[in-house]
């Protein structure tokens, strides 16, 4: 079956893949070709075996079709089975001699046996050759009119297969009109599904070129064929059901009295066994009822069970697409899942991509009544052994402390996860503890009480460290120790590998600078120092800035660095809510089981959003627009902490995102430019990157001095700018929230 | 639509391959997906996208379903049919291997051939598969020795595809008419670190196996169905009666079938209860597990189990029982085996781990997974009333009976 080139690559060790064993079959097939003898069939079928058996591992025996031909005249079924198969897969590569089996696959479409009729043609259809398709008009004409449905229901899709190879031919016989009539008269269900899902592909088809198709494409949708459908639809195969649910929901009714006869109609398709067939009858009631907001929310009420019966049963790989499915409703809908939440609870052996999305839902429906349950289930998980699922539990746990009012209990449970001396716990629970300071400043005090006898050594995972040195800086007049901490990472430059952590290390220091000035001094002089000569574009930049500002008027540098900040009161939200509408109406599809609507990885041929993750997961350490279309696009696989994402965009850009973190008293643009400018500054001056090396010993002299008064010039005309700074904050806010977007745009499109 | 369909070994190996439509998919495609497959191990995902195609896949006793396809579909439909293909063939070939589907490899491919045409599922109802294509059971290997015809394809259609019944073959004739139905349950529960049932509930099936002459039309109903918290039926069930009074009113498919699926929620207790212990003090870890009858279902309870698995930070186990057997897999799953509960003891099992050198406590707490059985009992409390047949064929036997058994029963430490 594969092409000859793959040949050798499948074979185990117990198959021949020489060529003595297929010329061997040749003559044997050879000598029995003509033979009439009485038991040729049991040794034909054999030797038809031996050379299918051959095709299916891979080798290639396109040689024998001649022999295999000669062979086919045959009364026995399973011989003609197997030739069939035989030259359904050759006939593309031999069109000549497969000239030959037109006669007999001819002939057998005529056979008293509907069996053998419909098989004939099947395999007539599926030749696939374009030179033949003379010889199919007029089998598929008289297999249409059979009076087995059998025959026509193989006829049918004939015509589709005839379709492909050759349009006009098709048209040109008049089929799609046959099959239209076919489809509204047809007794045998089978056969009106596949005239439907035929004339969907056809006339989709030729929509572009021909009005009367278009025409016809759209009656596909109007009343009377949906209606006609629709009451048959109990007829159906379980199958042709999914098609039609499909069909129905692209049907607009024309009042809500429609909307409910038909949801009357399909309710009892809810409780079909076949998990496909729920999934297609609850996106007509979805859709329908889009409009109507209160029955919408009916409509999740009655679609509850059925959904969390399917996850309950059948295979994982089956729980795993209706959990995806449930994963957007419950997104959409948390409250009315809510009291479900012990659906979501994790079982010990699934895999982890189910743990997973059951977790997010388990964040996602807490609310004031069941988030003891939720977190003290949540904290079973952290002590699991699938570490990943443990973290991403933790993950969960602060997750819904920043979503919930009453976080009493939650901040003890993760004080208690930083007390349990596993690293991987640690790390976690220091990122969330972080984020929780942020928008609790409240609690900082019983926080800082257990951050504080966190050793940094025992803390190795960047965004942790980061996460520590961040609470280091920002409450460092709380924390007793915090400069001589600072100080001895600052000593560690060079072992540190991460950009984030030197960054934030940097913060850290100015802050704490601004806080205990005697203490950090020193350690803030290392830091500049080793920042301007870092490698790193950013953090060089931001130790420049740092250093210029500094420079400048130490007050400014204060307000700038440690303005007094607001509680953030909503972390930024990862994925658009019109992404979220664009899945939802999607619903029943790939996008759901992805998780990105439909445009985001069809339009893209070659390349699988596999791919294109983890090249984006590579970019997203230096550019913010890369980071932006990660988080833009919720990469499963990407490990990424979306809360410390959006509070890294808040920490880099000033007052970007979050316009409600700073309420500085003093003009808020003023961080934003200065930021603008440092930026600015170093691309002009980065050409000339060789003449920063004295200059910045310059500066650090001045700085163990604190000679600050003393000066040098050069850095004077751009800060001049900033006093006539023409824009005001919102606009400048506007702008930038603009600015992700458009350039998350524009990756897309050039993907 | 899928293009295509492939069958993979437990080693990776493609056994065999199914072209759907003109647009042929490469073979390589497998070796790309055994890499992943390889690299992701258990958090690999049933759907997936590979550079050129959508893959479906669907592991059933390690062989492996994988379909492709290019163009948008609904996931569940793709996944629900391979799950078909799989319990088709598992029902033909009496289970699966990689010999069984070597061995019969033309049938898959004649089954393959009428549950899917040009990449459409058609037809997956086992009974109307068994006339066309007749499974290659003994009796069948005997009758081609006997008479010589050794097609094993029977000479007619099916008469039920044009009928209204799609389920049910063309009149079947017995001698004896017999029709058994089988409560079957499972109880999934979870019970958390501090011995509370967080969770428990029942899934249930109700399996009837039919062997009816004629056109049977049965009505079944039960004492108590209000307990029933959702229900799937089979598509041979009638929807009104049982809207309107809860009775399963059917013509059955010939043989066995899934008549209904249901779900019991929110049970308030299980039939039994493990009580865990585990204090770690100094690099050791005492480990004590009580297991007993908590609520008496009036039968036995029998086939009790206790898997969990030792975490990794564990060096050795020294673990012993004062009933049934204690085995320690390779793979550091220890195994309990109690069979019945004795009168006159409770079951219990202690013993010592020792830790990895520098580790004072254990942080990773095993989860324990409880298997038993119970037969004659359905635990959700659901009674089946009775059992009526419209025209009532001469020398019927009607059975009943009823099994629960442990589905997802976990018990924290």
């Amino acid at each position: 079956m594969a092409p000859p080139a793959q040949s050798q690559r499948s074979p185990s060790p117990s198959q021949p893949s020489g060529k003595s064993e297929v010329s061997d079959l040749k003559l044997q097939l050879r000598q029995l070709a003509g033979s009439r003898a009485p038991g040729v069939d049991d040794s034909k079928r054999e030797l038809f075996k031996k050379v299918i058996s051959y095709m299916t591992v891979g080798i290639d025996v396109s040689s024998l079709f001649g022999e295999m031909v000669m062979c086919s005249a045959t009364s026995d079924i399973v011989l003609k089975k197997m030739c069939y198969l035989y030259v359904g897969n050759y006939a593309k590569v031999n069109p000549d001699l497969a000239l030959l089996t037109i006669n007999f696959l001819q002939r057998d479409c005529n056979d008293e046996d509907p069996m053998i009729r419909g098989l004939a043609l099947r395999s007539l259809c599926s030749l696939r050759v374009a030179n033949f398709v003379e010889y199919l008009v007029g089998p598929l004409g008289s297999g249409l009119k059979d009076s087995n449905s059998y025959v026509r229901m193989v006829a049918v899709i004939g015509v589709l297969k005839l379709y492909h190879i050759s349009a006009s031919t098709c048209v040109d016989a008049d089929f799609p009109s046959i099959l239209k009539h076919l489809m509204l008269n047809d007794s045998d269900t089978q056969v009106v599904a596949n005239c439907l899902s035929a004339l969907q592909e056809i006339w989709s088809a030729e929509a572009s070129t021909s009005e009367e198709a278009s025409r016809e494409r759209e009656a596909l949708i109007s009343k009377p064929v949906i209606y006609y459908l629709l009451n048959r639809i109990r007829e159906f195969s379980e199958w042709a059901q999914c098609l039609v649910l499909e069909l129905v929901t692209k049907y607009v009714p024309s009042d809500s009295s429609e909307i409910f006869d038909i949801m009357n109609l399909l309710e009892d398709r809810l409780q079909h066994a076949n998990g496909a067939v729920v999934l297609a009858t609850i996106k007509v009631f979805l859709h329908l009822t889009l409009s109507m907001t209160d029955v919408h929310q009916q409509v999740y009420e009655r679609i509850k069970a059925p959904l969390l019966t399917l996850v309950s049963s059948g295979s994982p790989e089956q729980s795993y697409a209706v959990l995806s499915h449930l994963h957007l409703l419950v997104m959409r809908a948390p409250y009315i899942f809510s009291s479900d939440y012990k659906h979501f609870y994790c079982q010990y052996n699934e895999p982890s991509y189910v743990k997973r999305l059951k977790l997010e839902m388990l964040t996602a429906v807490a609310n004031e009544s069941n988030t003891y349950e939720i977190v003290t289930e949540l904290c079973e998980y952290a002590a699991n052994v699938d570490i990943p699922i443990a973290r991403e539990s933790i993950r969960a746990v602060g997750k819904i402390a920043l979503q919930q009012y009453d976080v009493n209990a939650i901040v003890d449970r993760l004080l208690q996860f930083l007390e349990m001396e596993k690293d991987y716990v640690t790390a976690e629970a220091l990122v969330l503890v972080k984020d929780l300071l942020r928008k609790y400043p409240q609690w900082s005090h019983d926080c800082i009480a257990v951050v504080g006898n966190i050793s940094s050594k025992n803390v190795q995972e960047p965004k942790a460290k980061a996460a520590l040195i961040w609470m280091l800086g920002e409450y460092s007049q709380d924390m007793q120790d915090a400069p001589y901490i600072l100080e001895s990472l600052v000593e560690n430059w060079d072992e540190e590998h991460s950009a984030e952590v030197r960054l934030h290390l940097l913060t850290a220091v100015m802050k704490c600078f601004f806080k205990r000035p005697p203490e950090t001094q020193n350690a803030l002089g290392t830091a500049l120092a080793a920042g301007i000569a870092d490698f790193h574009q950013d953090v060089h930049d931001r130790a420049l800035f740092y250093y210029r500002i500094l420079q400048y008027n130490v007050s400014v540098a204060e307000r700038v660095v440690n303005p007094p900040k607001q509680a953030v009161s909503v972390f930024a939200d990862t994925q658009s809510s019109e992404i979220k509408d664009r899945i939802f109406d999607e619903f029943n599809s790939l996008s759901v089981v992805y998780q990105k609507p439909s445009y985001m990885f069809t339009d893209k041929e070659h390349r699988g959003p596999f791919e294109f993750s983890d090249e984006l997961g590579n970019l997203s350490i230096g550019g913010e627009a890369a980071d932006n279309v990660v988080s833009a696009q919720r990469v499963e696989e990407n490990d990424k902490d979306l809360l410390l994402t959006t509070s890294e965009k808040e920490e880099t850009r000033g007052s970007s995102n979050n316009g409600s973190a700073y309420t500085a008293p003093y003009d808020g643009s003023s961080t934003s430019v200065f930021a603008l400018q440092t930026h600015i500054e170093s691309a002009i001056s980065n050409p000339t990157a060789a003449d920063h090396s004295p200059q910045a010993s310059l500066a650090i002299d001045d700085l163990l001095g604190l000679g600050l008064p003393a000066a040098p010039a050069p850095p004077s005309p751009q800060l001049k700018l900033n006093t006539t700074a023409a824009l005001d904050p919102s606009t400048f806010q506007h702008k930038w929230r603009q600015l992700p977007v458009a350039l998350s745009q524009v990756c897309l499109n050039t993907q | 639509m899928l293009q295509c369909i492939f069958l993979l070994s437990d080693s990776g190996e493609v056994m065999l391959e199914k072209q759907l439509t003109g647009h042929r998919v490469d073979r390589s495609i497998c070796d790309w997906f055994w890499d992943q497959s390889i690299s992701q191990g258990d958090s690999f995902k049933p759907v997936i996208a590979s550079p050129t195609h959508y893959l479906f896949q669907v592991v059933q006793e390690g062989i492996t379903f994988l379909a492709c396809t290019q163009v948008e579909m609904p996931p569940l439909m793709g996944i629900e049919f391979l799950c078909r293909v799989a319990d088709v063939l598992s029902e033909y070939l009496g289970g699966l291997n990689e010999d069984v589907i070597k061995d019969n490899f033309v049938i898959v491919y004649e089954l393959l051939d009428e549950m899917i045409d040009n990449g459409f599922p058609l037809t997956t109802e086992p009974n109307i598969l068994r006339e066309m294509i007749a499974p290659p059971n003994i009796v069948s290997k005997v009758l081609s020795v006997v008479t010589g015809n050794s097609s094993n394809v029977s000479d007619t259609l099916p008469g039920a595809t044009g009928s209204c019944v799609p389920w049910r073959a063309a009149d079947p004739k017995y001698a004896n008419n017999e029709v058994y139905v089988d409560l079957v349950e499972e109880m999934d529960a979870v019970i958390n670190r501090d011995g509370v049932l967080v969770k428990c509930e029942i899934y249930g099936e109700v399996q009837v196996n039919s062997h009816l002459s004629g056109l049977p039309d049965l009505t079944l109903s039960f004492a108590n169905p209000s307990i029933l918290d959702d229900v799937r039926f089979h598509p041979c069930v009638r929807f009104r009666p049982w809207e309107s009074h809860q009775l399963l009113s059917f013509v059955p498919p010939d043989g066995e079938f899934k008549l209904m699926s249901y779900r019991v929620k929110k049970l308030k207790s299980t039939p039994i209860y493990v009580k865990p212990q585990l204090t770690s003090d100094a690099g050791k870890c005492r480990v004590n597990v009580l297991v007993g009858i908590k609520n008496d279902p009036g039968k036995t309870i029998d086939s009790i189990t206790l898997q969990f698995q030792l975490p990794p930070c564990i060096l050795s186990a020294d673990l012993t029982s004062n009933h049934g057997t204690v085995n320690i897999l390779s793979n550091k799953i220890c195994s309990w085996s109690i069979g019945r509960i004795p009168k006159d003891k409770a079951p219990s099992l202690t013993g010592t781990l020792v830790l990895e050198t520098e580790l004072e406590r254990l942080h990773v707490f095993p989860t324990f997974r409880v298997g038993f059985r119970i037969m004659g009992v359905a635990l959700s409390g659901l009674q089946i009333d009775k059992l009526d047949l419209k025209t009532v064929p001469n020398r019927l036997y009607k059975g009943f009976r009823a099994l629960t058994r442990a589905g997802e029963f976990e018990v924290r430490s």
